[in-house]
């Protein structure tokens, strides 16, 4: 990862600030994530093989990370960057047992969940866009999964799809898009592409007498 | 590119400039040239720009922090404007407020060399360049810990030796003690001196609590030179301390600022700052002090009141990383042996060193953390935590004091009356995240007091906050003890625990090691010491010369009338505005944008009082 | 110091990718069994992983493989072995299933064999001098490490915060459902991303650049990387050998 990727050659490398902001989506994501776990592990263990199964439900929030850092960053790059870094912080300070395949997924995911809005030249965060995002991410990295797990061959390989696939879209796309408005609400974003666009919009403001 | 003519010299040179942030707010014209070795303090009531001034000289306003910036800053012959700020670390020292984020790396020393390193110092010479560091900020003995693990002080000390290792001309320093204790402040008052010794530093500091970090040197231990900033960012005074502290000290107390305490007496009971016959002037308000309280009402010992909440024999902690029901060690007790009764109507404050447990201890009284030991007994307490955001559910103001009531138009009224009463209408369909810290903490208390608790535990209060906004916060609890609840308050501050309690619990070692009334903490050194807290000169006065604690706390009252305002009466701010004010109230452009300051409901157009510039 | 702990992390990150991809074209029991005992080896005497704590990092995996291999032998087509009403475990999913569980074993095990012998310093230090990675990626990375040691506590402070308003449920302790849940995630995010805006300011003052800069205490690369990667892929390739000629024409199975 060297700097400017993604970057072109005429723009300027990422700012420090970006990096470190999906940094720190990688790091509360993944931490929430494991959170959510630990609750979950009982359950898991209950439902015995359909735990397997089950866990497709939930695949499409480790997409989350992309959009979000493409809706707030607005450069491109920044899905495959994002994910990558967050696979980073889920193998080596959370220890996931995936080991470092899971960068070749997070690969897969980014990419998939950056296309639609690079097709909209990083300028559109519809809700649609959200949706084919998540949807995109998702399948992208099913058929690296199936090919990892020999899924093609088993009788549930189309339900496995359409469970990834639906997952992807509510919790890898349109959730993505709800955090984003939340976030984008509270100011916090200010700072960001997202903010600076939206000040952008507004007329310039007059210094507040006071 | 070189500064030219008599600029040659200075260190920093400001010329013209101002910055407009997204939200409108601004700072400036500033003009300002700093010799080397030179040391200006900056003062200004919250929200009046003396972070961003800080960041526009690093240059973080605006490569980092979206601003329209006109003007010019140039550090050591380096336009800013054209430099990045990591282009300008090898001249410029930060020391941000936050020590939990202004040490970024796991390793202690890791941390120190890390400057270093981004220079390209060659590497045999950086061990003995970390060691030298982490000596001149007392923190030597911190070099092979790690930083996850490290009390707030000493995180601040790292932040203090990284920023000094790389030998800069130009210190910035923005609050560097919040939220220490006093041995902490200690801690960083010497490694400021030894830094600024040993490299000759110029140095621009921004700090509320003047008197801690000055010691007992007084005003003469804090920068000779003085700038002061209006509400809205304007330069009103720059010149040597002791002639703005004479021409606007009066001026600046009514505005809101912190100032020392020498500067806060001369301007409240007259007299030259330090000057002789002070201490006379301090003894004959304590002795006229009129009683603050109405007799009747006032419980300095109540034994006949109800006890609202009661703890025996608590032992409270947590386990490594907030785990339970795991197997391995138990965890070990942050405090043990814990006996407390609060009873209705009274303010017991809590107080003791970073990290001997007055978090803790109030999360299990709110039966949010389950004792190790012991019970809690009592009604279910409010608590308001340290950090304001911390507790936002809700997306706008009003429902953010809404959450946890049954909706309804009884609750809707409710709401509306607590918003009301902090001077909190205007913002009711604003995000509260957008608030300031003032008007956070105002937010935060709204929130809990709705709920009508009959205790309320209060984690840092006045923390951040400027004169005006302290007196608003303690100025509640206090009201709130009259209408007959029990206030558990934490603070770092004597003076405002001495203004304010009835009763002080020390915690020390892992204990409570006293219940006394805020006179007796002030008379007892040891106990000072096992709080962390060191009386200033004002508190040491008036603890030999008054009588009883109710008589230290008019005193305290009386010099906060004095000085523009009064602490421990909403309504009597609200009564004297005229007194208070020498301007015009402002007049919000918006409701939402006024300086976080000033008193809660009606007391709040007392605050901010703007005034003119001379 | 263990003897994985000795070696250069980037070394050990190449070796680690190698062997995940090498069990990706495995799909013999046996050899992956193989390599499995030799990961277990590793990570006990290579890394110094103590046995209890080795067991316990084992538990997961062996769930997931559980779940794998009943989902495969369930699932598959082929060649009944046992057969009770919808349900019929067949040879080629026993098989699959097994090989697929096994490849999760060998490579969970060679990962905490990594992680155990390789501090995320030594990593990104590694990772920048001998893998070009840029300085602001990886100290961004390790500023991430360290605000993930605060996020527990953050996490209990905001969730006490917000307790603390919850009307009480009939148990007497507060109501926590998901949406609570989901109101204290949003808070620790927002908190987290002013938190990082912060950081990246301290870093970036303190001269943080993607410019050259020089490495206090280096983490070295030298003949014994060299060795140990050349042992790896030597044993690597024995044990696919012997795979292979050991096998039996129809499988082991
Ligand atoms: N990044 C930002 N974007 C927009 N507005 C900001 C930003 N940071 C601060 N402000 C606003 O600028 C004004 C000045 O803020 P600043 O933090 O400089 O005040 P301050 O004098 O340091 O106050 P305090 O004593 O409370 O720290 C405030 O009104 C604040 O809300
Ligand atoms: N969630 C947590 N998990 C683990 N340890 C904690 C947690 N919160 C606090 N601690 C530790 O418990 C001890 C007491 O901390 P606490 O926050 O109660 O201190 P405090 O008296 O409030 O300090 P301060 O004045 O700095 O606010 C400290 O050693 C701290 O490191
Ligand atoms: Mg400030
Ligand atoms: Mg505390």
């Amino acid at each position: 990862m060297a700097d400017g990727v993604g970057g072109g050659r005429r723009r300027e490398p990422l700012a420090l600030k970006d990096i470190v902001l999906m940094v720190v989506l990688g790091v509360v994501f993944g931490f929430l994530y494991w959170a959510l776990v630990q609750a979950w592990n009982g359950l898991a263990v209950l439902m015995g093989p359909a735990g397997d199964l089950a866990q497709h439900v939930l695949l499409g929030g480790w997409l989350l990370v992309a959009p979000i850092a493409i809706a707030i960053i607005r450069r491109p790059g920044v899905g495959v960057i994002a994910e990558v870094l967050a696979s980073v912080v889920e193998v080596v300070f959370l220890g996931s047992p995936v080991g470092p395949l899971l960068l070749v997924a997070a690969l897969l995911q980014g990419l998939g969940s950056e296309i639609p809005f690079a097709l909209g030249r990083y300028r559109r965060f519809g809700w649609a866009r959200f949706a084919v995002s998540g949807l995109l991410g998702a399948t992208l990295v099913f058929a690296w999964s199936a090919f990892r797990f020999g899924w093609f061959g088993q009788d549930v390989l189309v339900l496995r799809l359409v469970l990834q696939a639906a997952s992807g879209v509510v919790l890898g796309g349109l959730l993505a898009k709800v955090v984003v408005d939340a976030l984008h609400r509270t100011g916090v974003l200010d700072g960001f592409a997202i903010g600076r666009a939206a000040a952008a919009e507004r007329p310039v403001v007059q210094r507040r007498a006071g | 590119m070189l500064a030219e003519g008599g600029a040659a010299g200075a260190v920093l040179q400001v010329t013209g400039l101002e910055a407009v942030l997204d939200g409108g707010a601004g700072v400036g014209p500033v003009d300002l040239r700093l010799a080397p070795g030179e040391q200006v303090l900056v003062l200004g009531p919250s929200g009046a720009g003396k972070s961003t001034l800080l960041r526009c000289l690093h240059g973080a306003v605006p490569h980092a922090v979206p601003a329209r910036v006109s003007g010019e800053v140039v550090v050591a012959g380096r336009a800013v404007a054209e430099h990045g700020v990591a282009a300008l670390a090898d001249v410029v020292g930060v020391l941000a407020q936050d020590p939990e984020t202004g040490v970024c790396l796991s390793d202690v020393a890791d941390e120190v060399a890390f400057p270093l390193e981004n220079l390209g110092t060659p590497p045999a010479a950086i061990g003995p360049a970390v060691a030298a560091a982490l000596g001149a900020a007392g923190a030597a003995h911190l070099a092979g810990r790690r930083t996850d693990a490290l009390s707030g002080g000493e995180l601040q000390r790292v932040a203090l030796a990284a920023a000094v290792v790389a030998r800069p001309r130009l210190l910035l320093l923005d609050e560097p003690t919040s939220l220490l204790d006093a041995d902490g402040v200690a801690a960083v008052r010497a490694a400021l001196a030894a830094a600024r010794e040993s490299t000759g530093a110029a140095c621009v500091l921004v700090e509320h609590r003047l008197d801690a970090l000055a010691g007992d040197a007084g005003v003469a231990g804090l920068p000779g030179r003085w700038v002061v900033l209006s509400a809205d960012g304007r330069v009103t005074h720059d010149g040597p301390a002791a002639q703005v502290a004479r021409d606007a000290g009066p001026e600046l107390l009514a505005r809101g600022c912190w100032l020392p305490e020498d500067v806060e007496l001369a301007a409240a009971l007259g007299g030259a700052v330090a000057g002789p016959g002070l201490r006379d002037r301090v003894l004959a308000l304590a002795s006229t002090a009129p009683p603050a309280r109405g007799a009747g009402c006032d419980g300095v010992t109540g034994p006949r009141r109800e006890v609202l909440l009661a703890a025996r024999g608590l032992a409270v902690g947590r386990g490594p990383r907030g785990r339970r029901g795991r197997r391995g060690p138990a965890p070990e007790p942050v405090l043990r042996g814990v006996d407390l009764e609060l009873r209705a109507g009274e303010v017991v404050a809590l107080v003791g060193a970073n990290g001997a447990g007055k978090s803790t201890l109030l999360t299990s009284l709110a039966g949010l953390l389950p004792p190790l030991a012991g019970t809690v007994a009592g009604v279910r307490p409010g608590l308001v935590v340290q950090n304001p955001e911390h507790q936002l559910a809700g997306r706008t103001v009003a429902a953010e004091v809404a959450v946890g009531l049954p909706p309804g138009p009884a609750t809707d009224a409710r709401v509306a009356a607590a918003l009301a009463r902090f001077g909190l209408a205007g913002l009711a369909d604003r995000d509260p995240h957008r608030l300031s810290g003032g008007e956070q903490r105002r937010l935060s208390l709204a929130a809990m007091l709705v709920h009508d608790r009959p205790v309320l535990l209060a984690d840092e209060p006045t923390f951040g906050l400027d004169r005006h906004g302290t007196a608003a916060v303690l100025g509640v609890l206090a009201d709130e003890a009259r209408a007959g609840r029990a206030v558990l308050l934490t603070c770092h501050d004597l003076r405002a625990v001495a203004s304010v309690a009835d009763r002080v619990l020390v915690i020390a070692d892992g204990r409570l090691v006293a219940d006394v009334d805020p006179l007796g903490l002030v008379r007892d050194p040891r106990l000072l010491d096992a709080a962390r807290l060191r009386p200033s000169r004002l508190l040491r006065w008036l603890a030999v010369a008054v009588a009883d604690a109710g008589r230290l706390r008019d005193a305290l009252a009386a010099l906060d009338a004095r000085g523009g305002f009064a602490a421990r009466d909403p309504g009597a701010a609200r009564a004297t505005p005229a007194a208070a004010d020498p301007g015009v109230a402002p007049v919000a452009g918006e409701p939402g944008v006024a300086p976080a300051a000033g008193a809660p409901g009606a007391a709040l157009a007392a605050g901010p009082a703007e005034v003119p510039a001379p | 110091m263990t003897p994985l702990e000795a070696r250069n992390p980037t070394v050990k990150l190449l070796l680690l990718v190698a062997v995940s991809l090498v069990t990706l074209a495995l799909l013999d029991p046996a050899t992956l069994v193989l390599l499995y005992l030799l990961g277990l080896a590793a990570a006990r005497w290579g890394a110094g992983v103590g046995p209890r704590r080795l067991l316990l990092a084992q538990v997961p995996f062996w769930s997931f493989g559980v779940g794998v291999l009943l989902v495969n032998a369930l699932s598959r087509p082929g060649e009944a072995l046992v057969a009770g009403g919808p349900f019929r475990v067949t040879h080629e999913g026993l098989v699959v299933g097994a090989a697929l569980a096994l490849r999760g074993l060998v490579i969970g095990v060679g990962t905490v064999a990594f992680l155990a012998s390789t501090p995320p310093r030594d990593l990104m230090v590694s990772l920048t001098r001998h893998a070009r990675l840029s300085p602001r990626y990886a100290y961004a990375l390790l500023a991430g490490h360290r605000m993930l040691a605060g996020l527990p506590r953050q996490w209990a402070t905001i969730r006490a915060a917000q307790r603390v308003r919850a009307p009480l449920g009939r148990d007497g302790r507060p109501r926590d459902g998901w949406r609570a849940w989901a109101r204290s995630a949003f808070a620790l995010l927002v908190a987290s991303i002013r938190a990082s805006e912060r950081v990246a300011l301290a870093l970036e003052s303190r001269g943080l650049s993607a410019g050259p800069r020089s490495v206090w205490r280096p983490v070295p690369l030298g003949a014994g990387d060299a060795a140990l990667a050349g042992g790896v892929v030597g044993v690597l390739a024995l044990v696919l050998a012997a795979g292979a000629v050991l096998a039996p024409a129809g499988g082991w199975w």
